[in-house]
């Protein structure tokens, strides 16, 4: 028995629009050196997957940049190994292509790589819940269970419900779903979100897309799993560990920024010695501390040199701290740059952002401030 | 099948390192860790890379487990090539007689037919125990201009030094016309790198004259070199400006490190055309807790500080508790070390437990004095005395 995965890069609606300006979700930056993709993917490796579709709509050039060839994640395979699938315009178009928008649409572009694969069953993982799963036990639990597909949730959070819509569920005693819906906020009758994590055969997929296509259905989870629990054979796994959710700024601020506070949740997201999270190496030195800085409480990734102060904060790759400037509660991307003499506070600074000497910067931990990509300030 | 390549490269990585102590004792001196995330071999490896040599054959003979495991097929160094590549060299079973390797000029001896597969005009020979970044390329273009048969590789070293090394006296147009292997009164200060490029057939047929000499040790400093010389062959020195360092010993291995942590940092220099490459472990990132305070360091992924940590270099997984002090000292991967213990001019192999209030070291001490704790002990809470 074997399993393929599938990944959503950005197909959910989109309210993180500060971060995918020029990127997918995928390709967003967390945890000082990773990306959203990489907990999809380390996630699947982990439980033996080694057969991954990446499908993408938009701005995916920065999504491709980071995967390469896959050969951080050994997915540089012959047998297998990741294919980045994006939308396809014929030569002669004869009609004005589209490009799919939702999980269901793009299912269907992709049928025959489906009916290709060799797998018996397929994850499908999007990217904006963040955690570290053992999903090969999850896998494993599916198949005896026989369901025709296992849809991974946690128990309502509601100060989660307020932006953005989820899929909410319930289930019977033996766990399968027995009412959902997409809603913006908690409703007691659905007590858990679906994380968007699915387990289900390769040939169930194949079938319920082909009455998905018959039905003229165009949304998994509003049109099949929230109308059709009942005719299919759809379980679900609550799942109790940590997961972040960054399907907003705020939220994306906040849950960064709790990792720098929080050593346990910091080891069961990135701390497992079995399941470590993989990402692409960029060979860069490790971290310069010099004369004259004071770190505490900060996630700090190779190839930073810091002179100043930094508290509370996450600094990704090649990020340098001048001497005198203190960096507070700040999420600093690769290659920031902070003269001398500066203040931040609560800024989250996109890549290669130049801050000069003697700058004063400061949004607040409700209203964290964004400096866009290659901005100087 | 036909494979030309204009120049492969040599890696001497056989040896002891026998003045490493402790360090070596199950790991040959190239696979020793340093600057936190490397090992030796990552230097002469990345430099061939950044010098446009796609074939390198690392020539092994030490307690190679740890050094095969880490160079594996040479991906991490993008060495993992279908034509060329990296390939590791041991000893071997002849047909007729086998034989370790007996000094570092019979190790490519025996490798005579692993060079001729690559039909190369030019053959690098290097070894796995200096730290530096040189562009090989530049050294190739010197030696075609010469219309050399062998050039050496020079660096201007002190000259209360200078017999410590083989010493290179050359003409004004950079040829050498005598080569001292440690003289007693050096008449000048140019050391030889241990680098030498070869033409191809010039290097075998030295190799094969060598070889039938009973009385010769085998070696390039000692016996090639000055062979060459001894026949008149076009000998020049190329000399090399920048940053080396021999890390054969307990206290150049310990300056070694150290040199890392000033602005002018090896491994900063030219850094993104330039880069050393090492074997990525996929470690969360480093953090630093609430009561660390860092001074003038270098700290590696998946390392944890909450306590002091001045002048020092520390290696991934490392964990530094609460009231922990570090001075001076190079700490390798996954060391533990408990509240309160106090480490001074120390270098401590991996997985090494250090309990809570231990003390290693002295704050007196200074870079001939460095208290060295092999691999996987466990130090007590008591003095230990452990110097080499």
């Amino acid at each position: 028995m074997s399993t393929a995965g599938i990944i959503f890069s950005n197909l959910n609606n989109n309210t993180l629009s500060l971060l995918t300006a020029d990127r997918t979700v995928a390709a967003i930056p967390f945890a000082c050196r990773y990306r959203l993709i990489d907990f999809a993917l380390s996630n699947m490796i982990h439980a033996n997957i080694s057969e991954i579709s990446v499908v993408t709509n938009y701005n995916y050039r920065s999504l491709v940049d980071h995967i390469g060839s896959g050969k951080d994640w050994d997915l540089a395979r012959r047998r297998g190994g990741i294919s980045l699938i994006s939308p396809f315009q014929s030569a002669t178009p004869t009609q004005r292509p589209e490009v799919y928008k939702t999980h269901l649409e793009a299912l269907q572009a992709m049928k025959e790589n489906i009916a290709r694969m060799s797998a018996d069953e397929i994850v499908m993982s999007d990217c904006e819940y963040i955690c570290n799963i053992d999903l090969r036990t999850m896998i494993e639990r599916h198949r005896i269970s026989g369901a025709d597909m296992t849809i991974l949730t946690i128990p309502c959070r509601p100060d989660w419900t307020s932006d953005g819509a989820r899929l909410l569920l319930s289930r019977d005693k033996e766990g399968y779903v027995t009412g959902g819906g997409v809603c913006r906020e908690a409703v007691e009758s659905f007590p858990y979100i679906s994380i968007d994590i699915f387990i289900l055969g390769r040939e169930f997929l194949l079938r319920m897309l082909s009455d998905a296509e018959a039905a003229g259905y165009t949304s998994l989870s509003r049109d099949i799993i929230c109308r059709h629990f009942a005719r299919y054979n759809f379980r679900m796994e609550v799942y109790d560990g940590y997961v972040a959710s960054v399907s907003n700024f705020n939220d994306y601020f906040s849950e960064s920024i709790r990792l720098t506070g929080n050593t346990a949740l910091r080891t069961a997201l990135l701390g497992n010695d079995t399941r470590p999270i993989l990402t692409n190496v960029h060979n860069s030195a490790p971290v310069a501390y010099r004369e004259g800085c004071c770190v505490r409480s900060a996630m700090i990734a190779d190839d930073c040199v810091i002179e100043g102060t930094v508290e509370n904060s996450i600094l990704f790759r090649g990020v340098k701290v001048g001497r005198g400037s203190v960096v507070k509660n700040c999420i600093l991307f690769g290659n920031t740059y902070v003269g001398e003499n500066s203040t931040l506070n609560c800024v989250v600074a996109d890549k290669s952002v130049c801050i000069g000497d003697g700058r004063v910067l400061s949004g607040h931990i409700t209203m964290p401030m964004y400096i866009p990509k290659n901005r100087k300030v | 099948m036909y494979f030309k390549k204009e120049c492969i490269a040599m890696l001497l990585a056989g040896g002891q390192g026998s003045r490493l102590y402790d360090l070596t004792k199950h790991t040959a001196k190239p696979a020793v860790s340093f600057g936190g995330k490397y090992r030796i071999i990552d230097f002469p490896l990345s430099n061939c890379i950044n010098s446009g040599i796609d074939t390198v054959g690392v020539l092994t003979q030490y307690q190679p487990l740890a050094l095969n495991e880490y160079i594996g097929n040479g991906a991490p160094w993008d060495l993992d090539r279908s034509r060329g590549g990296l390939s590791v060299l041991p000893p071997y079973q002849g047909n007729k007689h086998s034989d370790w390797y007996k000094g570092t000029a019979n190790a490519i001896y025996q490798n005579l037919n692993f060079i001729r597969q690559y039909h190369p005009d030019y053959v690098l020979i290097l070894s796995g125990d200096h730290i530096y970044k040189m562009d090989y390329s530049a050294m190739l273009a010197a030696h075609k201009k010469n219309n050399a048969r062998c050039t050496v590789a020079t660096i201007t070293v002190p000259m209360q030094e200078a017999s410590r090394f083989g010493i290179c006296n050359t003409n004004p147009d950079g040829s050498i016309y005598e080569f001292e292997e440690k003289p007693k009164k050096p008449k000048n200060n140019q050391a030889s790198m241990g680098i030498y490029i070869f033409n191809t057939e010039t290097l075998v047929e030295y190799l094969e004259k060598d070889e039938a000499d009973p009385t010769s040790q085998n070696d390039f400093g000692k016996n090639i070199i000055p062979s060459l010389l001894a026949s008149g062959e076009r000998l020049f020195s190329y000399p090399f400006s920048g940053y080396w360092k021999d890390v054969g010993t307990i206290s150049s291995l310990w300056e070694a490190n150290m040199d890392l942590l000033g602005e002018e940092s090896i491994l900063r220099q030219g850094d993104r055309d330039f880069r050393i490459y090492s074997r990525n472990t996929a470690r969360p990132p480093q953090f630093v807790g609430d009561s660390a305070i860092i001074r003038n360091s270098m700290i590696s992924e998946g390392t944890s500080v909450d306590g002091i940590v001045v002048n020092s270099i520390l290696s991934g997984g490392v964990l530094v508790e609460s009231g922990a002090e570090i001075h001076e000292s190079v700490i390798m991967s996954d060391v533990h070390i408990g509240e309160g213990a106090k480490i001074y001019y120390a270098i401590i192999d991996s997985d090494v437990v250090i309990e809570p209030g231990a003390v290693v070291g002295s704050p007196d001490a200074d870079r001939d004095h460095i208290t060295v704790i092999a691999q996987g002990t466990h130090v007590a809470c008591k003095k230990e005395e452990v110097r080499k």
